[in-house]
């Protein structure tokens, strides 16, 4: 249930003067008014604050939401505050429950036109429309990120995903196309801000950000990943296993392979759904053992002794 | 001679003030006040771009939200859009620089 207190939405005192209230709205609508603010909770934020601030800024209605509370359409302008309070809670339950939601509380984007110029021209064309001023408006677009892991993004796949916050919360399974990049938009159409009088919705754009991992390092659609090789495997040539995001790939090393030397596996990046897959990339690093057994010592004592090669010298 | 039929992708003046809900004479006023762009043909009719009607739809949305009036709107409507650039080339370059 969303909040109801309309002082506390606007963040003011029970005792504020309109002008508090106007200047406490106005620095809540330029935050959060969907045009300013795509995040999608934003949106009903506002309808809250237009909400508060329509009733607490004509004195009217805010003396009568004073004396009946947040219900306070559904009694009858005719009633004394004194005689509803001395009616009880109680009664006042079983009257709100009865009532429902048909409080006719809708929300309705501003409602009070206070700039005169141009505007005021016009104000003779709109005679037969709503007090707004103008038909249904469709809903402002929306932005969120969703946070995937590099195997998400490589495979794709529905994924559900939770959109907003407190009241204005709302899940969605999200369809995830494969090979999604990081920064790339997913559009979902109409699932953005809500139109008024049944215009329609905005889109929801849905930012990707592919969290850092460990093995796999995204370069746009190329993924690299180490390759970490023993000298003799460098030196001599081997083949290697080495991970994917789609299992594991078998890597020949050509002999003589140094580090920083780049094997390309072709088409083994991410997935391209209008194009070309990326490439996978294996970086060789030469890798010695830390802690040499005697016999591997004395093997390279040996090499060193034998061999003329300079890593030193000019390539 | 057949001509083939085809959706025309723009409307004029009167289509896109009735799609928009909303008096052509301020659809125009609008174009001069050059918060909404239009194409203009050599008669002098106004076209319009049917992705538009969110452009028209966002400044309803801001003029009620600020009660401002129709030349604010397109000062705001400038600001937010810069703001929108600077910040996908921020979030670009943290992207690249965060790797």
């Amino acid at each position: 249930m969303a909040d109801r207190d309309f002082y506390r939405i606007l963040g003011v005192a029970r005792t504020a003067s309109q002008d508090e209230i106007q200047r406490a709205y106005r620095k809540l609508a330029r935050e959060h008014h969907p045009d300013v603010n795509a995040d999608p909770g934003a949106e009903d934020r506002f309808k809250d604050i237009s909400e508060a601030y329509n009733v607490l800024s004509d004195p009217q209605t805010r003396r009568r939401y004073d004396a009946f509370g947040p219900d306070f359409r559904q009694v009858p302008e005719d009633v004394d505050p004194e005689t509803w309070r001395r009616a009880g809670a109680g009664a006042r339950t079983r009257a709100g429950a009865g009532a429902g939601p048909a409080g006719g509380t809708r929300f309705a984007y501003g409602g009070r036109a206070e700039d005169i110029d141009l505007d005021d021209l016009f104000g003779g064309l709109f005679g037969g429309r709503s007090a707004r001023g103008w038909g249904p408006v469709p809903g402002a677009d929306q932005s969120a990120e969703i946070e995937l892991t590099v195997q998400e993004a490589y495979r794709g796949g529905e994924r559900p995903m939770t959109i907003g916050s407190g009241s204005s919360q709302r899940r969605l399974d999200v369809t995830i196309p494969p090979g999604v990049i990081d920064g790339q938009r997913i559009r979902l159409a109409g699932q953005g801000g809500r139109g008024s009088d049944g215009a329609r919705s905005g889109d929801l754009f849905l930012v990707v950000n592919i969290r850092p991992d460990r093995t796999f390092r995204l370069d746009g659609r190329d993924i690299h990943v180490e390759l970490r090789l023993a000298p003799w495997e460098a030196a001599l040539g081997t083949s290697v296993a080495v991970p994917t995001p789609d299992g594991e790939a078998k890597v020949t090393v050509p002999a003589g392979t140094s580090s920083g030397k780049r094997l390309r596996l072709r088409g083994r990046g991410m997935p391209n759904p209008r194009g070309l897959p990326g490439d996978l990339y294996a970086d060789a690093r030469i890798m010695v053992p830390p802690r040499p057994t005697d016999a591997e010592r004395e093997l390279f004592e040996q090499l060193a002794s034998t061999s003329g090669f300079d890593p030193r010298s000019g390539h | 001679m057949t001509y083939a039929l085809v959706r025309v992708p723009r409307l004029d003046l009167d289509e896109f003030a009735n799609t928009a809900g909303m008096h052509p004479e301020l659809v125009r006023r609008l174009v001069v006040l050059g918060v909404l762009d239009a194409a203009q043909d050599s008669a002098g009719r106004l076209w319009f771009a049917r992705s538009q009607l969110a452009d028209v739809a966002r400044i309803q949305r801001l003029r009620a939200g600020f009660a401002l009036n129709y030349a604010a709107t397109g000062l705001v409507i400038d600001l937010l859009d810069r703001i929108a650039v600077l910040e996908a080339a921020a979030r670009r370059r943290q992207r690249l620089g965060g790797q």
